[in-house]
């Protein structure tokens, strides 16, 4: 009996030992996702380019308004961009862009000061005119925190904490899923969706999302396909899959998905950009670009699926577009804040010094910036306190 | 600090006109207390029958003689300082500016649970500001000349204890506990606060006579003293503060760079020459400096703890001359330059020591304390080393509370009245001015409103007028339509907002929304409307959304009217708004301007509701005053 109890009291330290063995199983933070570029980007479109950079120049974030830019396609020259900012409100928060494709943009108002609401206004001519009278929820400070169906004109928004849906333009909106109802969906869970990073919608008009991953191999890419989500990103290299990606960018142009994504953290860290062919949902990916532990500053997309990224320390890199490889520019001039990439392989840098815009040119083979363009913005410092 | 800024301007000419008027008006009553008190203190002793004023003379006693030295040392020199105090409270900034210059400024390093508790006087101090920098003056000016014309008996000590307790006050809530739960803490730089040594003087002079005939007062208080000055030693000695270093990567040490600020301010001349040529002296010897400091705060201290008779009055006559040097060269008198509300810690320091030495070394043999009858003097009290005058009638007098009731008796009251003496009525002539202080005060404390002034300063004069509101057919954030006629009954108060505005139209929004909340049941018969001001951003949407944002879906008098382009324009061109539509990303400029419209439909008031800085103080400010307006065109209707 006293054996039987000794043996006992073995067995059930041994199963304490190993229950306490099993919870001290070594946990490592995972690295925290790629910081999203700002919303300072160019937009392409078969009616020419749009871009929106901050300016003023000012400590107090509230004098700082973002401006609207265009350049129609075919324009040159000295006065190729105009300044088509939407009037009647303060945008100092930030202006986000929602283009279709043709001549028509959509801008979201992001909150800023005592506004937690984002006002939209579309435009159909290039700017020259803005309609309002529709508005979503607060919109998320990524870039790609609206997007509008090209053929429907249905709205897509990321919130904080949700996305939303709107099939009236803009004046009324629904819930479209929580960031929780995601990371808790299949493709959420093999992810280990941690937030969500960007609004589409597929050529086809089906509402996707992305995110950051902490799990490795996944890239979080998430297309609505009969109330459900479905993973729709790129399968990842064996150079990438053992690295939480975080999608930077997701849009639409062209009649095909263009991705960002930011794979690793730190100086290990590489960006990918990623296309679908056109007519179908097949993905290819670029080389990697090893970022030295440089942040992607500003990511825009150009004709063709021209990438071009404004890394800090003053870095550029240009991708004329799938299978090509990045391209190092010259040092970029001072105070630029996007890369609007075209077709012929120019490329222009976009600068804010105060509340003057500078347009530098380079060439494919150019070694160094040419000024193009200047714009004189009339800021109205203060006008928001 | 949330709340504590009322984000006017320290001079604003509103405020300070109206904080002198309030001093000069409350002046006036406090000079009538006095004559009032001392005509009719004249005629009761007039009025008084002989027999009775020659027995009152009885047991009246040279009371001024009787008091001890120290005693007499802390009651005058507390009294004059908090008179000194007063006056400095009656700077025309102060109103306005204490809460922002004063207490933030010096809550600023402090913990957070002292910022909280600080931000709390501070947003009281600005939702009032006026009856609260008056309320200061008087009840600082009141407790000085009440220490300075009260020797001794009750009101003596009672004063003593006003000034203990308003000390306090002010300690905690006017210099954030004296910093000492701050960093940099330091004797040179006033701590632990120079009220703290109000509230000590005001201790001892609350205490009885009986107390000061030992010299164990004395004793004690120079041992308090004596751990303070090794304990500010033992700080002052403590490296990695700053105080050894003059200078330190090219930037001055903590003590220089504490000089140099104070040379910034504004001053005479000669004073900043000597506070330049110490910063000087500082920034190349500051080692020295330092050491020197610490030398003789810790030598001070062992002398004073310690008590030794043979040293004792060299530590004393030394800690004199050190805090004179220190108050000139460090502290710079304290009360110069923006908002001086005292002449910080170097003085009432040395009164207090002063006082304990002189209450160790000159022991009052007997003390003289008068004991009239204390049913004709409630001022008295027995002194215990003194022989009883009026034993023979306390024998015969019955027991405590019948001698109290008989006291309150009307008769026994005038009497007492007609044969106090002039301390005494001087006395209650000083707390009369205390009570003037306070009582606005605290009756303003019980109005959970603001006071208006702040919203007067940003709005200026309102304009009374008195002609029909002109006609408009909007619609309201739920769609229903809305004209003048569907409000007549009620009092609209009627402003023009951008749904899409960033700062001042939410801010305005709430000022209407608290205005409601002020109005209690009466705001069902209120009306608060607001018309849409941007000529882009006009649309239902916006209104509906605007409403939702600042939580106004809830409040069933609130108004968000909108139209037509076209419509909007011909309602503001009839209200006189402009609305212009700004480039460059900015917001739409529009005129801010709020009517008050009574429910026959005439416009009565209009002013400039631009909300300013925006702060708490400035936005319930807002809300009274639109309340007030609405009020009264209710109570006219």
């Amino acid at each position: 009996m006293k054996r039987l109890g000794l043996l006992g009291a073995v067995i059930l330290a041994v199963t304490a030992l190993a229950a306490c063995s099993t919870q001290q199983t070594r946990v490592t933070a995972a690295p925290p996702p790629a910081p999203p570029p700002s919303l300072a980007l160019s937009l392409d479109s078969a009616a020419g380019t749009w871009a929106t950079v901050q300016m003023g120049g000012s400590a107090a974030d509230y004098n700082n308004f973002w401006q609207l830019f265009v350049r129609p396609a075919g324009a040159s020259g000295a006065d190729s961009w105009r300044l088509v900012t939407p009037p009647g409100m303060a945008d100092n928060g930030g202006l986000l862009l929602a283009g279709t494709g043709g001549r028509s943009l959509v801008t979201g108002f992001r909150p800023s000061q005592l506004i937690t609401f984002s006002p939209l206004t579309s435009t159909s001519d290039d700017g020259a005119h803005w309609a309002t009278g529709a508005a979503a929820a607060g919109l998320s400070d990524v870039p790609d925190a609206l997007a509008v169906a090209a053929g429907s004109g249905d709205l897509i928004a990321l919130v904080p904490g949700a996305v939303e849906l709107s099939r009236s333009g803009g004046s009324q909106w629904t819930a479209l899923a929580r960031t929780r109802s995601v990371a808790n969906s299949a493709p959420g869970r093999a992810c280990g969706l941690s937030a969500l990073t960007a609004v589409a919608f597929s050529p086809a008009g089906i509402p996707m999302v992305a995110g950051a991953c902490t799990k490795v191999g996944a890239a979080g890419i998430f297309a609505l396909d009969a109330g459900q989500w479905q993973a729709a990103g790129p399968a990842l290299p064996a150079s990438l899959a053992g690295q939480p990606v975080t999608v930077l960018r997701l849009t639409t142009s062209g009649g095909r998905q263009l991705a960002l994504l930011s794979a690793g953290a730190g100086s290990a860290a590489t960006v990918v950009a990623a296309w679908t062919a056109i007519g179908s949902g097949r993905w290819q990916l670029s080389p990697g670009l090893r970022t030295g532990g440089k942040q992607v500053l500003s990511a825009s997309f150009g004709p063709g699926g021209a990438a071009g990224l404004v890394l800090s320390g003053g870095h550029g890199e240009v991708l004329p577009g799938p299978g090509s490889t990045w391209r190092g520019l010259p040092a970029l001039p001072s105070g630029s804040q996007v890369l609007a990439v075209g077709a012929g392989g120019q490329v222009e840098a976009l600068a804010s010094r105060g509340s003057i815009l500078t347009v530098w040119a380079t060439g494919a083979a150019s070694s160094g910036w040419v000024s193009e363009q200047a714009i004189n913005v009339p800021i109205q410092y203060g006008s928001s306190t | 600090m949330p709340g504590m800024n009322s984000g006017i301007n320290a001079n604003d000419p509103t405020v300070t006109a109206a904080f002198r008027a309030a001093l000069a008006h409350q002046g006036l009553l406090a000079l009538a207390i006095v004559v009032l008190i001392a005509l009719l203190w004249a005629a009761s002793k007039a009025w008084l029958p002989a027999r009775a004023q020659a027995s009152a003379g009885r047991g009246a006693g040279p009371a001024w003689s009787a008091e001890p030295d120290g005693r007499r040392l802390l009651r005058i020199g507390f009294g004059l300082l908090w008179v000194f105090d007063g006056i400095l409270q009656a700077q025309p900034a102060m109103a306005a500016g204490l809460p922002s210059q004063v207490i933030q400024p010096t809550a600023a390093s402090s913990p957070g649970w002292v910022q909280h508790l600080v931000n709390w006087g501070g947003t009281t101090w600005s939702y009032h500001p006026i009856q609260a920098g008056a309320a200061a003056v008087w009840i600082q000016v009141g407790i000085g000349v009440w220490l300075l014309v009260a020797p001794a008996g009750l009101w003596s000590r009672a004063a003593g204890l006003v000034s203990a307790g308003w000390g306090l006050v002010v300690w905690a809530f006017g210099e954030s506990f004296g910093g000492i739960f701050a960093p940099g803490l330091s004797w040179l730089f006033g701590a632990p606060g120079a009220v703290l040594f109000y509230c000590l003087a005001g201790v001892l002079v609350a205490l009885p006579l009986t107390a000061w005939n030992s010299p164990r007062l004395g004793r004690g208080v120079l041992a308090v003293m004596g751990t303070f000055f090794l304990g500010m030693a033992v700080l002052q000695a403590w490296p990695g503060r700053g105080f050894w270093q003059g200078t330190s990567a090219h930037q001055p040490g903590s003590l220089a760079a504490m000089t140099q600020s104070m040379a910034q301010t504004n001053q005479p001349s000669a004073i900043v020459g000597w506070i330049n040529a110490f910063t000087a002296f500082d920034e190349a010897h500051g080692f020295a400096v330092n050491l020197f400091v610490v030398i003789a705060l810790a030598a001070i201290g062992l002398a004073m703890v310690t008590a030794w008779r043979r040293v004792l009055f060299p530590a004393v006559a030394a800690t004199v001359v050190l805090c004179l040097a220190t108050w000139v060269l460090v502290q710079d008198f304290g009360f110069f330059g923006g908002l001086g509300t005292d002449p910080n810690s170097m003085i009432p320091i040395v009164l207090v020591i002063a006082g304990g030495y002189l209450a160790l070394t000159r022991v009052p043999v007997a003390a003289a304390e008068p004991a009239p009858d204390p049913a004709r003097n409630a001022d008295a009290e027995p002194a215990a080393a003194a022989p009883e005058p009026a034993a023979a009638s306390e024998q015969a007098a019955p027991a405590p509370s019948g001698r109290w009731r008989a006291r309150l008796r009307p008769a026994a009251l005038y009497q007492s009245f007609a044969t106090a003496t002039v301390s005494s009525v001087a006395s209650v002539s000083a707390l009369g001015v205390v009570i003037l202080g306070a009582a606005p005060m605290a009756a303003a404390q019980a109005n959970t409103g603001a006071s208006t002034i702040l919203a007067q300063s940003l709005s200026g004069s309102v304009a009374p007028m008195d002609y029909p509101a002109k006609d408009f057919r909007l619609t309201d954030q739920n769609g229903r339509t809305v004209t003048p006629a569907t409000l007549r009954g009620k009092v609209v108060l009627l402003t023009f907002l951008d749904p899409v505005c960033t700062s001042d139209c939410p801010l305005i929004a709430q000022e209407f929304r608290a205005a409601g909340q002020l109005l209690g049941p009466s705001a069902s018969r209120v009306e608060l409307v607001a018309i849409a001001a941007n000529p882009v951003f006009y649309q239902r949407v916006y209104t509906e959304a605007f409403t939702r944002q600042e939580g106004l879906s809830q409040v069933p008098n609130w108004r968000f009217l909108t139209g037509s382009s076209a419509t909007l324009r011909q309602v503001w061109a009839d209200y006189g708004i402009d609305s212009e539509v700004e480039p460059g990303g900015s917001m739409v400029g529009h005129t801010e301007v709020a009517y008050v419209i009574d429910p026959s439909g005439n416009v009565r008031e209009e002013f400039e509701d631009d909300p300013g800085p925006g702060t708490s103080a400035t936005q319930a400010s807002y809300a009274a005053m639109l309340a007030g307006a609405a009020r009264q065109y209710l109570g006219a209707s």
